[in-house]
């Protein structure tokens, strides 16, 4: 096994945490983007980009409700986000436990 | 984006954090492992409701606020109820502890909305609802020629009737059982139904120390009992 069958979506630092993260909350939770921008610790421009990989593998939406001032945009994790990010885990820990044995 | 430039040369956990900064490292197993591992932590630090402090502040508020309540009826004959500074010490314990709380909980719920705000707020109106119910309740007991006796054992076991109703229709969410909430609900409402039966007296000492004490030692377990 390598690490390249780790799921290249969720295989970079950024996305990683917000896979990560997103998965802490219950299901059927979301997190504002502003929430999330304070937790993963990226600027904005850098956010939206993870946040748009993501969201083209189909492992978390994102819902714009409101606007002006009042807008908010909520981003939560798909039940595919969190079946990708078992497997990643299951795969990483097969990775380690092969490169300590 | 350039995420396939960067090292795979195995950084230790705070470069592989730092070499993200536009978000675009490639790193290694063990690094992935590390920044999975403190994105959790950091995620329960910071997501999760800090319930111990919760428990302690109501567990203070009814050994107290019962407490000062069972001294200032000790030995009244007959039985008139308690001071007017004891129900005013109440009052003041019930909005500081529910001003705790609600920062506690508005710390660790900013930004987290869908079904657990719904549930959060089904929560209290839950909590008001039942107060305000029985509050009507006993206003029309005493109406219809309750002895005050009567009224103050229902005013008195008001709070852990509503409070454990509440705690154990609420304590399987989607997530699974909430073991904590469950027992802590199931607790007062055994040390609400028991204590009345000590008359309106023994009821307020019962109140306090099992009741309080009970919430104080949840303080104590509950992070044992939490889910992981």
């Amino acid at each position: 096994m390598s690490e390249e069958e780790l799921d290249p979506a969720i295989h970079v630092p950024a996305r990683l945490r917000i896979m990560v993260t997103l998965a802490s909350l219950d299901e059927g939770d979301d997190l504002s983007f502003t929430r999330l921008q304070d937790l993963i610790g990226l600027t904005p421009g850098n956010l939206i980009t993870h946040l748009r990989k993501l969201q083209d593998a189909g492992y978390i939406t994102t819902e714009k409700n409101g606007s002006g001032v009042t807008a908010r945009t909520s981003v939560a994790l798909t039940l595919g986000g969190r079946s990708a990010l078992e497997r990643y885990t299951a795969v990483l820990r097969e990775l380690l436990d092969s490169a300590s044995r | 984006m350039n995420e396939e430039t960067g090292t795979r040369s195995a950084p230790g956990p705070d470069e592989a954090a730092g070499a993200d900064a536009q978000g675009a490292a490639v790193m290694d197993a063990q690094s992935a492992a590390v920044i999975m591992q403190q994105a959790r932590e950091q995620a329960g630090r910071e997501l999760r409701v800090r319930r111990p402090v919760v428990f302690v502040t109501w567990g203070l508020v009814l050994l107290i606020g019962y407490g000062a309540m069972w001294l200032s009826v000790r030995g009244q004959q007959p039985y008139t109820g308690p001071a007017w500074e004891t129900l005013l010490l109440a009052f003041l314990l019930v909005l500081a502890a529910a001003a705790i709380t609600a920062q506690v909980v508005d710390r660790a719920a900013s930004g987290v909305g869908g079904r657990s705000e719904l549930q959060r707020t089904i929560f209290v109106l839950s909590l008001i609802g039942g107060f305000a119910a029985l509050e009507i309740e006993k206003s029309a007991m005493t109406h219809a020629g309750a002895s005050r006796p009567v009224t103050a054992m229902l005013g008195a076991a008001a709070p852990m009737l509503v409070a454990g109703m509440v705690f154990v229709a609420t304590s399987a969410p989607a997530g699974g059982l909430n073991w904590p909430r469950l027992a802590l609900g199931v607790w007062l409402l055994a040390v609400a139904a028991g204590g009345t039966w000590g008359g309106p007296v023994t009821a307020l000492a019962v109140y306090a120390l099992a009741g309080g004490g009970g919430v104080l030692a949840m303080a104590a377990i509950e992070p044992r009992l939490r889910r992981p």
